[in-house]
């Protein structure tokens, strides 16, 4: 008896909620709705309104396999506050704007020098349908050319840009990718520089390049490295999943793939405040190329070639940020991942002793083969 | 009453005597007088076991000693019961002031089927057949225990057709019995002629969405649940029993379970258990996917959504509504399809529901697939009942999605497993994980 | 021990990772944290034996009937009230935080009210089902969603964005002394026992609870506070991790699944949560809806012969939700929360005297009895 009680109140309670529903008007067809594919956020040169955002939507394809063509729109707006300009741009479009399935966001190079960084996060933070996992670049010379660039070759499937990023695509150790929130954390955590590639295009404008990275710390200007010293840094930071090395010692000049890369570093601090970097790289791989014909025999030789060049030139990208003031890879943090709470240095004491700190760097590695020929 | 009182009696209940044979035989001394109903009898057997020996046998008594030995030598208590047995197809003898029936009944429909509705691959392909003599013969010559009881109830004020409840005594679930025996003697319905008829008639509720007894028509899946304890309920004229208590697993359970290996076993259960998921909830995910929540699923699956969505004048809850609507008629009027005309309509269901409507832009690409996937993966439901049942759920499913989107749709979910655990089927809980390690070793009791 | 002991204790932990608690925990994560979890953790498991051990001694008895049995009743009738609207609001605030999240996430059109009310219909009809088939429920609802947790907790671990430097950085404030709040909300983290108080219907017999079952109990009390405060550190750093709100859904969108056909794995953990809220408020509400039936005797309220003590209670629960939902800001949710985490675990400490007592009185009776 009383579940039939039950059941009566329940469909009383569905219908009066349903009753309560029909006006509501969450039911928003697909149709009606764009989706946006990048944000760019640029410097417009206008003091009143600096930030101009450039969105690229979507415009779905009904029958992929016969245009298999890409094709974009985009909304440029200049504003106040981003989230204004936004506002703005949404009525501009008679659909509504769906930020859910954006993957990229791309800053212009002039703006990072503004020193707008910390607005730009907290923007894009603040939102709740902006993904963290949105990969962030800078574009150089601008954010507006990047965005409204789609390269040869490019399908309507999705840009061919997430592919740089995202590994599943080209596999090379030259393209930092930087997500959301890792660029968050990077930023407002001490010990640890945001890190961001750059993205620009080449002289006849049919691909991406991405090879070089921009370092950027507090009240200082942005510090660009180019493409070897972005593999040097993301080799440190146990980025690389394999990289082609050349080594040029005396006479030798050969090419080696390095596909098993273990950096391991330790940061220390001695007595009246020095500290001390410890740095220990272990490399395998094989020679793909060479000017000389090779000797399996010389192997060890060989690999000894490659340690003291990797040691040399990681001591000097050490050595430069050192001197720069950026830190990218993370020493500070490792320092404080085990020194006591109050014994911890701000960002600005660790610069300050990174740029007197002793660093030490030991490169092990074995070449197996010299490939298929000698 | 005499015996000639009785038979004249039984001859006023019929009006029309013409099928109704009163014969008194008479020869030497010996006298005897037969009743029966000429299109009821074997009439060869009534030649070869009563006439034959009545010339045959020289005295009165040797007779009624002869008869009383005869297999299907029956006693008739009163006239009431008399006039049964006429009915069943008894040849009623009167003789010496004694009243005796002998069972020469002609079944024609006393051969056994083939397994129309549950097919399987490996395994017999027999059914129970229409004859509840029969069906209790099989049943028995499968079930080899003395423990196995069948009791015998006669319901349906008309037509009165013969029903059998059968149970092993030892292992029966006591309570189930109980409330079923109780519920039998209840009933006041006038016609009864399936067994199926039984689940609605044994069950108090008026709304019962999911079935509460099992209905099969194999004997092998008989003989199973008697030894798990189950209640079978048999009528006389339908080619399937119910059997009571069943729980949702059984449902989902094919008697080829028991002859495969166990990795194979549980990969096809796997698999008939995300075909339930699947068939239950993939409309109202396509519903809360394109329209409330399109940043759930990757960029290019929506892309691809939204593309085949372009031209459609509907709204997707409307599409998926219009196109679940003609699939369910599609399945509907295939039962009934003559054979005549069954290619040509399966010809017609393919090209409308598939080909036509996408090219007519009424429904997108992906809302063909959506509604074959669904179709395809309700029959994988091994018992029909609960496939009607699911989809009648699907449709809730895809309401709610429709109103409150995919939090929506998993709450409803939700919902729907907590009605079906509250569910009970004769004194067991209808939806409940059972501790397949521990046995029946109960831990913890009922609350 | 019974698997659906288990489950209690899980669905209370798991079904917190959402709520208030790893907000407090992080909110005070410079300021003696990490040395008061492992002070909570400890304090948790000590309710947590004593708890078991003393329901285990009366199997199949809830606790209103065991205090029928051994206190007056000025005594009893006033503690169930309490305890029944303890309850109540506990599942409440579970409801209120899940309503926030999902207005916030999932469906930022909907009005609000709708949202509560939605979530509240589909709970309230099962708060009123008998207590074995709640159990099951919740069995198969969980058994539905473990892999997919199991699934979300290895992908945070393997993560390569996961910096562990993050996480060893902070795991070296445990030098502090421990903060109070966050130590009652450890403690809250374990409560999850003291739903025995009505589910103890269901264990009918004596069950096991040896060495085996705490080691067992402490182990998930530990993985999961240790999931619970370091993961979202290791994610998004320790300074600026308070300006997140909502610290486990920025870390379930921090993680990407590459090859899957959800991308975000936020979706598929604010579906999954919701089931897991679902059986929490359920489990709360069960045991409020059976405290309240047995101090007011809901059943013998009748109007013209229907039920109308059952309709009194859903109408309270409802209203009394949605009042909270609409007039709650989130500061004013977590601060409440506080407060409320405070005043259950001094109020469950204090219940161990009282347990002691029954005990007492209960062997006393027994041995007279004899």
């Amino acid at each position: 008896m009383l579940k039939t009680v039950k059941t009566k109140f329940f469909i009383l309670a569905v219908i009066s909620s349903l009753i309560l529903l029909s006006g509501c008007g969450e039911f928003k067809d697909i149709d009606k709705m764009v989706f946006v594919s990048m944000i760019g956020i640029d410097e417009s040169g206008n003091p009143d309104k600096p930030y101009k955002i450039i969105l690229k939507l979507y415009v779905p394809t009904s029958s992929f396999k016969q245009n298999p063509a890409p094709e974009y729109s985009y909304l440029i707006k200049e504003g106040l506050t981003m989230a204004e300009t936004i506002s703005l741009l949404e009525s501009h479009i008679d659909k509504e704007l769906d930020f859910g399935h954006s993957k990229l966001i791309v800053v212009g190079e002039k703006m990072l020098q503004n020193q707008k960084n910390k607005v730009i996060l907290d923007f894009l933070i603040r939102r709740p349908d902006i993904q963290m996992i949105s990969y962030f670049a800078v574009g150089r010379p601008n954010a507006e050319e990047i965005v409204k660039f789609a390269p040869a070759g490019e399908t309507a499937l999705q840009p061919t840009i997430f592919n740089y990023f995202d590994n599943s695509g080209a596999e090379t150790s030259y393209i930092v990718t930087s997500f959301l929130f890792d660029f968050r954390r990077r930023m407002k955590e001490d010990g640890i520089s945001p890190i961001l590639p750059i993205v620009e295009m080449d002289e006849s404008k049919t691909h991406f390049i991405i090879n070089k990275s921009i370092v950027l710390e507090e009240d200082k200007p942005p510090y660009e490295l180019d493409s070897e010293k972005t593999l040097l840094v993301k080799l440190l930071s146990n980025d690389a999943k394999s990289i082609f090395y050349e080594v040029k010692r005396g006479d030798e000049l050969f090419v080696t793939r390095l596909d098993t890369i273990k950096p391991h570093y330790t940061v220390d601090i001695k007595e009246n405040n020095k500290v001390f970097i410890k740095v220990d790289i272990k490399l395998a791989g094989i020679i793909t190329e060479s000017k000389n014909s090779l000797r399996n025999k010389e192997l060890p030789r060989y690999s000894k070639l490659l340690d003291e060049e990797m040691k040399e030139k990681v001591t000097a990208v050490i050595d430069e940020l050192k001197r720069e003031g950026y830190d990218p890879i993370g020493f500070g943090l490792r320092l404080n991942s085990h020194t006591l709470p109050k014994n911890r240095m701000n960002d600005k004491e660790w610069l300050a002793a990174f740029q007197n700190a002793n660093v030490e760097v030991k490169v092990d590695s074995s070449l197996k083969s010299t490939g298929s020929i000698q | 009453m005499s015996s000639k009182e009785i038979l004249l009696w039984i001859m006023n209940q019929f009006n029309d005597t013409v099928e109704l044979i009163y014969k008194p035989l008479e020869l030497d001394n010996k006298k005897i007088t037969v009743l029966y109903i000429k299109s009821l009898i074997d009439q060869e057997l009534f030649q070869k076991y009563i006439l034959q020996p009545f010339f045959e046998i020289d005295s009165e008594e040797k007779l009624q000693v002869y008869l009383m030995a005869l297999p299907q030598f029956q006693e008739v208590p009163s006239k009431e019961e008399g006039l049964l047995y006429v009915m069943e197809g008894n040849v009623l003898v009167e003789i010496q002031e004694n009243l005796y029936a002998i069972d020469f009944k002609l079944s024609k429909n006393s051969d056994v089927n083939s397994t129309s509705v549950e097919t399987t691959i490996h395994g017999s392909e027999l059914a129970l057949s229409d004859n509840l003599m029969t069906n209790i013969n099989i049943i028995r010559s499968f079930y080899h225990e003395p423990t196995l009881t069948i009791e015998y109830f006669l319901k349906g004020e008309v037509n009165k057709p013969k029903i059998a409840v059968i149970y092993d005594q030892e292992r029966v679930k006591t309570t189930a019995l109980n409330m079923i025996k109780e519920k039998l003697e209840e009933i006041d319905k006038q016609v009864i002629t399936e067994s199926p008829q039984f689940s609605n008639f044994l069950n108090h509720k008026r709304f019962s969405l999911f079935p509460q007894m099992l209905l099969t028509e194999r004997p092998d899946r008989i003989v199973y649940n008697l030894a798990g304890g189950k209640i079978v309920l048999l009528v006389d004229g339908s080619p399937q029993c119910m059997m009571a208590p069943a729980v949702f697993f059984d449902f989902m359970t094919t008697t080829e379970d028991n002859y495969h290996t166990f990795v194979i076993s549980y990969y096809l259960k796997l698999l008939r258990y995300l075909g339930i998921f699947v068939c239950i909830l993939l409309p109202g995910i396509y519903i809360g996917a394109a329209s409330f929540s399109p940043e759930v699923f990757r960029t290019e699956f929506m892309l691809t959504i939204a593309g085949s969505r372009m031209g459609v004048p509907f709204t997707s809850f409307v599409e998926v509504l219009f196109m679940l609507f003609f699939m369910e008629l599609l399945l509907e009027a295939s039962i009934r399809l003559p054979k005549a005309i069954s290619a040509t309509a399966a010809t017609v269901g393919g090209l409308i529901l598939g080909t036509a409507v996408t090219e007519a832009a009424l429904a997108s690409n992906i809302m063909v697939i959506i509604v074959s996937a669904v179709a395809i993966s309700t029959f994988v439901i091994p018992v029909n009942e609960m496939a009607f049942a699911i989809r009648i759920v699907r449709l809730l499913l895809i309401v709610i999605a429709s109103i409150f989107g995919l939090a929506g749709l998993t709450l409803g979910f939700l919902c729907i497993i907590m009605y079906l655990v509250n569910q009970t089927s004769y004194g067991e809980p209808f939806l409940r994980m059972y501790n397949y390690r521990k046995g029946d070793k109960k831990s913890e009791g009922q609350a | 021990m019974s698997r659906f002991y288990y489950y209690l204790i899980l669905i209370n932990m798991i079904a917190n990772i959402i709520s208030a608690v790893p907000t407090i925990l992080l909110y005070y994560r410079e300021d003696g944290a990490v040395s008061a979890l492992i002070v909570g953790a400890m304090l948790g498991l000590v309710i947590v034996v004593i708890y078991t051990k003393f329901f285990n001694a009366f199997p199949g008895m809830t606790f209103p009937e065991l205090l029928v049995k051994t206190m007056p009743k000025w005594f009893y009738y006033p503690l169930l009230c309490f305890m029944a609207i303890m309850w109540f609001v506990a599942g409440a605030s579970t409801l209120i935080t899940y309503t926030f999240l999902l207005i916030r996430y999932l469906t930022p059109d909907i009005p609000i009210i709708l949202l509560g009310l939605t979530l509240i219909v589909s709970i309230i009809f099962g708060c009123f089902m008998k207590t074995d088939r709640v159990l099951y429920t919740i069995e198969i609802i969980f058994l539905i969603n473990f892999p997919i947790i199991i699934f979300i907790i290895i992908k945070a671990y393997t993560s390569k964005s996961l910096n562990w430097d993050f996480i060893k950085a902070a795991m070296l404030h445990v030098v502090e002394m421990p903060n109070m709040n966050v130590i009652t909300a450890c403690i809250f983290l374990s409560l999850g026992v003291v739903n025995l108080v009505i589910f103890n219907r269901f264990f009918t017999q004596k069950q096991n609870f040896g060495l085996k079952q705490i080691m067992v109990v402490a182990f998930i009390s530990i993985a999961t506070i240790f999931t619970t405060y370091f993961i979202p550190i290791g994610f998004h750093g320790l300074k600026s991790i308070e300006e997140m709100i909502y610290p486990w859904v920025a870390t379930s969108d921090s993680m990407r699944m590459k090859f899957f056909l959800i991308e975000r794995l936020v979706y598929v953990f604010l579906l999954l949560y919701l089931s897991m809220a679902f059986l929490s408020i359920l489990i709360h509400w069960h045991v409020a809806v059976e405290l309240f039936k047995f101090v007011f005797r809901l059943e013998k309220i009748k109007y013209k012969d229907i039920p109308i003590g059952y309709l009194i209670i859903i109408l309270f629960f409802t209203a009394a939700s949605l009042f909270l939902i609409v007039t709650l800001t989130e500061y004013q949710l977590f601060q409440y929360s506080k407060y409320f985490f405070n005043l259950t675990a001094v109020n469950f400490f204090g219940m161990i005297f009282l347990l002691f007592y029954i005990a007492r009185r209960m062997k006393g009776a027994k041995d007279s009895k004899n």
